[in-house]
């Protein structure tokens, strides 16, 4: 059956005006020769465009997540660098005093007046006004 | 642009009959082209994506065409006899003329799918690339358009 297809002689029985393809190609030509640079423009954007918004959009989560991070950060940062200039302060403040000058101060002071004798009781009472626990005070005694 | 103009004018020619349907379909084809070449992907080759093109192009002139009922080409020997014009550029014979008739009588999916591979030549694969259809669906239109034209042929 196929062969009565393939007796049919020739493949192409249309014919064309003389020169027809070159005139065509010239009417095509001068048609699309307006849309050049418009297209070239269109064409470069759309080539970057994908690649752009990609690189925008890393662009926009990296400093997102800085800024972020940032504020969380930056009251627990602060408060630690509080801290730690305290502790500098203080041990600096500890470390200016001497303790054996303290005492060399403390036995060069001259007490004008006698020191009046204090008992035993008026001690323990002293220290149950000032609140302090009386096993703590038999202890030390 | 040279190098795929023949191709494409034949290939929509055959679809449209008509050399002057054929031609403007081809100009639109490479107004679009030219228009649409940014959005060109190379998945696929500029042969197939043309030949999309230019596919589109001449069924969209056959819609339209139906739509106007006082051009209907479904019987080319009776349109040639009534036409000067359109017989001036059918250069068969008889034996093609029953041939370009049993083609025009094929569902317009089965007609592409013929006049590719019979007359283009074209693989399977670069036809399912230009009419975006599996190989295997192009194997099997391509065998029913076969029979079918044996069969019109037979009986005529």
């Amino acid at each position: 059956m196929m062969q009565k297809m393939n007796d049919i002689p020739g493949k192409n029985p249309f014919k064309v005006p003389d020169n027809y393809f070159e005139d065509v190609n010239r009417k095509i030509i001068s048609a699309t020769s307006g849309f050049d640079q418009e297209v070239r423009k269109i064409s470069i954007y759309n080539r970057f465009r994908t690649r752009l918004l990609v690189a925008a959009s890393v662009a926009g989560f990296i400093f997102i997540s800085y800024t972020a991070i940032k504020l969380l950060t930056h009251d627990k940062s602060n408060s630690q660098v509080s801290q730690v200039l305290h502790e500098i302060n203080t041990e600096s403040y500890i470390n200016d005093i001497d303790i054996s000058s303290l005492e060399e101060d403390a036995s060069s002071l001259v007490f004008t007046e006698e020191l009046p004798d204090v008992s035993k009781k008026d001690i323990i009472d002293y220290l149950l006004r000032e609140n302090i626990e009386l096993n703590d005070i038999y202890e030390q005694l | 642009m040279e190098k795929y103009s023949q191709k494409l004018y034949w290939h929509i020619r055959r679809l449209v009959i008509l050399h002057e349907d054929a031609d403007d379909a081809l100009q639109n084809t490479f107004i679009n082209a030219w228009k649409s070449i940014g959005n060109f992907r190379s998945e696929s080759s500029l042969y197939t994506w043309l030949y999309t093109i230019a596919t589109n192009e001449a069924l969209t002139l056959i819609k339209k065409r139906k739509r106007n009922a006082a051009v209907s080409i479904d019987d080319l020997g009776s349109y040639f006899a009534s036409s000067h014009e359109g017989s001036t550029w059918f250069d068969g014979d008889e034996a093609q003329m029953k041939l370009q008739n049993a083609i025009l009588q094929l569902p317009e999916k089965q007609c592409i799918v013929f006049n590719l591979k019979y007359y283009d030549e074209m693989t399977y694969e670069e036809m399912s690339k230009v009419l975006k259809t599996s190989e295997g669906a192009l194997k099997a239109s391509y065998y029913h358009a076969v029979k079918k034209i044996e069969k019109i042929l037979v009986n005529d």
